[in-house]
């Protein structure tokens, strides 16, 4: 190889990483890895419930700001605290990263029979400030889950030890009140801190 | 005496002491969340014997109830279920981990530092461990 050769490969080469790295560059993701997202917002349905301070609100409530919506009930002592865990650790981490959108934490009781406004605060408080928690009449909770796709029955048992099944979906809602997209796997913080700000449009 | 006592230990640290049939490890009990009376509990239990270990019960002094439970996720749904027996396979292990097999510790009477569960089988008491919180939880 003559040294205008090994001049021209060593320009080739610089060239072709070049490239490469362009390339690279272009494949940020824009993709969510877990979420999915509806085709089109679909607009929350109309409830009448009360926030953890015992005020009344409906579903303007969630017009705002990016809400990430939980279902469960205090009386949970496994998968509940466990995925309010992983959204608070998710919203810590965005805000660490310097994201400026950062999505509201709620829990929507599906026990609304032992979940007062105020059990609902402490709880909700444990994992963060500016959470809200939503309970009430059950039938007005229904109206909510229904419109969302969102299961929920009471087990058997007795007065204060029995359990209630739901879907263990974290739903996004959007700054119009809109049902965004949802989470519906085993939740995992790295998957909301990807999806997140591809959701939100804060990448 | 004392030497007899030396002579002893050193006999048993050569021979390897027999391992105990039930071993528990990775206990984490979770503190009751503000407001709330009960707790999780986390574990691996060890069985280092041939035959199965059916753990049928747990007390703790810390609390008025304790049941095995088992949560599931199954086409998008949570639920949780109280599992009557633990089985632990002989020469094998159980895990109770988030999202699964599970202790449920309930109406948390007067929660110190540390937390004490007996593991019954039958009648029989099996295994007492205690779990102290870590400091900074």
């Amino acid at each position: 190889m003559t040294p205008r050769n090994i001049i021209l490969a060593v320009a080739l080469a610089i060239a072709l990483a070049a490239g490469v790295f362009v390339a690279a560059g272009n494949q940020a993701p824009v993709a969510p890895r877990s979420a999915l997202a509806l085709p089109a917002p679909k607009p929350v349905p109309a409830f009448s419930l009360l926030n953890q301070y015992g005020e009344p609100v409906d579903q303007s409530v969630f017009e705002g700001q990016w809400d990430l919506v939980f279902f469960g009930f205090t009386h949970c002592p496994d998968i509940c605290p466990m995925t309010l865990q992983v959204l608070a650790t998710a919203k810590k981490t965005l805000a660490e990263q310097g994201h400026e959108t950062l999505p509201r934490i709620v829990l929507v009781s599906v026990d609304p029979e032992r979940d007062s406004p105020e059990i609902l605060g402490q709880y909700i408080d444990y994992f963060g400030d500016g959470n809200l928690g939503l309970t009430g009449r059950l039938e007005e909770i229904r109206k909510l889950t229904g419109g969302l796709g969102i299961y929920f029955e009471k087990q058997p048992g007795d007065d204060e030890n029995y359990s209630v099944d739901h879907s263990a979906a974290v739903l996004v809602i959007d700054p119009d009140g809109g049902f965004h997209s949802l989470f519906s796997g085993s939740h995992v913080v790295e998957d909301f801190v990807h999806d997140l700000p591809i959701l939100m449009g804060d990448r | 005496m004392r030497l007899f006592v030396v002579l002893l230990a050193l006999a048993l640290v050569a021979c390897g002491s027999p391992k105990p049939p039930l071993v528990i490890s990775e206990l984490e009990v979770t503190r009751p969340i503000p407001g709330r009376h009960m707790s999780a509990g986390f574990f691996v239990l060890t069985n280092n014997t041939d035959e199965v270990i059916s753990i049928t019960g747990v007390d703790s002094p810390q609390f008025a109830r304790v049941e095995i439970h088992e949560t599931t996720v199954t086409d998008g749904v949570s639920r949780m279920r109280e599992l009557a027996v633990l089985e632990v396979p002989a020469q094998g292990s159980v895990v109770l981990e988030r999202g699964g097999k599970h202790l449920m510790l309930m109406q948390a009477q007067d929660i110190g530092d540390s937390v004490t569960l007996q593991f019954v089988s039958g009648d029989a008491p099996v295994l007492s461990v205690d779990y102290v919180f870590p400091k900074d939880n």
